[in-house]
């Protein structure tokens, strides 16, 4: 009687009690959800504004109010604050005016326009990993693009999957004249080269990173489709369709209710690689040049201005490093996703 | 016709076109049912059997209507007339969006029960489907109706949240058969129920789908490949062959007085339990089923025949009263 009590585990919840033992792709997988989470929060992590200001009694918080000129701390600069210089001032005149800098105080959009920073600043210990050729700080440019990577990638694959998941299942479950309009729809659309079409594109239009994501989902979602499709079609003749048919189950609610959770296997191991093509694609926009405007931190613009100035190392085997090293764990992710999926317990790849 | 009838199926002919070339013109015609007529009354099982690919299923499913949605180009001919509350209703007519108020009406349970139950919902998801969609009760009341349809069907009501790949063939053939109850339908549809089972599990699914149809007061279409099953379960028989109506009867007739060449050929195949009648006589058919798609002009079962004549080939054999109630479609033996 005690197994009958027993709380029985959809297969989905199997496959993730699976995932969670195979170790490296688990833990991939944590630190990467954790550094992402993290990087949400990069503006209070890794900033060249202080978080809190208390000057003469009064408390200000620039991180929030944004611009407050150098002037009115009592500090004689043009423009902006120099909080990092301000705050070595204030501790070594013993005054009672104190302020609280982010862990790293460097932004990613400050260049030799600010006093004190210098191009080409090898890595030091307050540059940890040097300086650009505008003298912007890399390691805090690599963490921005960390985020809008990642971003970059969950947005466009969720965006696919949708539009992949619509088009390929209708396609796969209404047949017909639908599906013969839609495979040749794709048949013409997948020839365009689209790397092409991409850099002219935004070589007339500057792009953003919305203007990105509509691009470069307009010509990945059919990826997603194939799959579909014919995970649809071998799903809709079974009788469990029949079932839900023959009880009155609309159309909708069979294609999303019934025959969806069946199809998901090739959505979710498919899902690493798919982030992995969304950050690659980003790097690779970037550059050459036709990717996000720029100012923005990427990945692929400091691998351009690293490949550029090749003896300073660090501007290379920064962005090659980050790259390498996120793409590793999201394939660690996707080893171990495969692995959890497969009903044979002995044929892991070596 | 009686009062009596639930329904009544009209010179149904469910044909599926060919389409080949490089128009997809239309080549040829697969004739899966051509043109036949049964009834059933109400609180009545009706047993089909005939050979592997001879439109039994077609049948049943053209009867709960849900062909269309695997083959749309598919063309339904003739009438399947329910008779519900006094009005007449033709499924054949019917669109899909009409269809689904009637639809907790007539219920089916599938061959194979490894396939027929969605592999991701509980059982008490399953059972409760048609619950949602026809009935509106609430979440209490239907686990309330699970739990008492689990156990109508000899099954705990404590392994309502468990995943169907956790019972054995026989058991979920109970949920299937649950499930079809739901809604306490008027028809139910069995497409070889018991075929993917082993013969001990047989017998006891069976058995329960008897007591349950006293107790629901539902019809049954039992189709089936096995006679002697088809016999202890069914008031009525039809014996079908290659898409046609062979002979239409009561069970008794049919099974132990069959009138069509064919219905006697495929009594005499029926395994029987008795020693002591192992030397009867069989009747063994030559060849192979002709294909629906080139059916043989005239009796469509004369290739085949062992009392066949040159007029068999000229037009197609009437089904008609041989004995009251027991109709058959050979003018040979008339």
């Amino acid at each position: 009687m005690a197994e009958q009590q027993q709380i029985s585990l959809s297969i989905l919840k199997k496959r993730w009690l699976k995932f969670k033992t195979l170790k490296r792709g688990y833990y991939s997988f944590i630190l990467l959800v954790i550094l992402y989470g993290l990087s949400w929060f990069l503006p209070l992590l890794i900033n060249n504004r202080a978080l809190v200001v208390s000057y003469e009694g009064e408390l200000s918080f620039p991180i929030v109010s944004g611009y407050h000129a150098g002037t009115e701390f009592g500090q004689d600069v043009p423009g902006e604050a120099i909080y990092r210089e301000l705050k070595q001032s204030w501790k070594q005149g013993g005054s009672d005016n104190w302020l609280i800098m982010p862990l790293y105080p460097y932004s990613p959009y400050e260049d030799i326009t600010v006093q004190g920073n210098k191009m080409y600043d090898p890595p030091s210990r307050t540059h940890w990993l040097g300086t650009d050729n505008t003298g912007r700080d890399v390691f805090s440019r690599l963490c921005y693009a960390f985020n809008i990577s990642i971003s970059f990638a969950l947005v466009l694959t969720t965006l696919n999957y949708i539009l992949g998941v619509l088009i390929g299942g209708s396609m796969g479950y209404l047949g017909g004249k639908f599906d013969l309009f839609f495979q040749r729809i794709i048949e013409i659309w997948s020839s365009l080269p689209m790397l092409f079409v991409i850099i002219i594109i935004s070589s007339i239009i500057r792009p953003s990173f919305f203007l990105l994501i509509f691009i470069y989902t307009i010509v990945n979602w059919i990826g997603m489709t194939y799959l579909m499709r014919a995970e649809f079609y071998r799903e809709k003749s079974k009788d469990y369709v029949a079932a839900a048919l023959s009880m009155g189950q609309t159309n909708f609610k069979v294609m999303f209710k019934h025959i969806l959770p069946n199809a998901l296997v090739p959505i979710i191991t498919y899902f690493p690689f798919s982030i992995i093509g969304g950050i690659s694609a980003l790097v690779g926009l970037d550059y050459l040049g036709f990717g996000m405007p720029p100012p923005t931190p990427s990945w692929g613009q400091l691998l351009e201005v690293g490949l550029q100035n090749i003896s300073k190392a660090w501007m290379v085997f920064a962005p090659v490093g980050a790259l390498f090293v996120t793409l590793l764990m999201v394939m660690f992710i996707a080893e171990a996703v495969r692995e959890a999926f497969d009903p044979k317990v002995y044929s892991r790849l070596r | 016709m009686s009062n009596n009838t639930l329904v009544d199926v009209k010179n149904l002919s469910v044909h599926f076109p060919v389409h080949g070339g490089v128009f997809s013109k239309r080549v040829a015609t697969v004739k899966a049912v051509d043109g036949i007529s049964f009834s059933i009354d109400r609180k009545q099982i009706v047993g089909m059997v005939g050979e592997s690919g001879c439109g039994k299923t077609t049948v049943g499913r053209a009867m709960i209507n849900i062909l269309r949605h695997v083959s749309p180009d598919v063309e339904i001919g003739g009438n399947i007339e329910y008779h519900f509350d006094n009005s007449i209703v033709d499924f054949a007519q019917l669109s899909a969006g009409e269809m689904r108020k009637y639809r907790s009406r007539v219920q089916m349970i599938f061959q194979d029960p490894y396939a027929s139950l969605n592999p991701r919902m509980t059982v008490a998801q399953i059972i409760s489907e048609p619950l949602q969609l026809h009935t509106k009760m609430n979440n209490s009341e239907q686990s309330d109706r699970v739990a008492w349809l689990l156990d109508k069907v000899g099954l705990q009501p404590e392994q309502a949240r468990r995943f169907p790949h956790e019972f054995s063939g026989g058991q979920r053939q109970r949920i299937g058969i649950a499930r079809a109850l739901a809604t306490n339908p008027d028809l139910i549809i069995c497409d070889e129920p018991v075929s993917a089972l082993d013969v001990s599990i047989q017998a006891q699914v069976i058995n329960l789908m008897m007591d349950l149809q006293d107790e629901f007061n539902v019809s049954y279409l039992f189709i089936a490949h096995d006679l002697s099953v088809v016999e202890h379960i069914s008031d009525k028989i039809a014996v079908m062959y290659l898409g046609d109506m062979a002979e239409y009867g009561n069970a008794q007739d049919v099974y132990h007085h069959p009138r069509h060449p064919y219905s006697k050929a495929l009594l005499s195949a029926v395994p029987l339990p008795d020693p002591s009648r192992k030397n009867r006589e069989r009747i063994v058919l030559r060849g192979d089923v002709p294909t629906p798609l080139n059916k043989p002009s005239g009796c469509a079962f004369r290739t085949r025949c062992p009392i066949a004549e040159a007029s068999c080939s000229k037009s197609k054999p009437i089904f008609e009263e041989h004995a009251p109630g027991h109709l058959v479609a050979c003018p040979i033996v008339k």
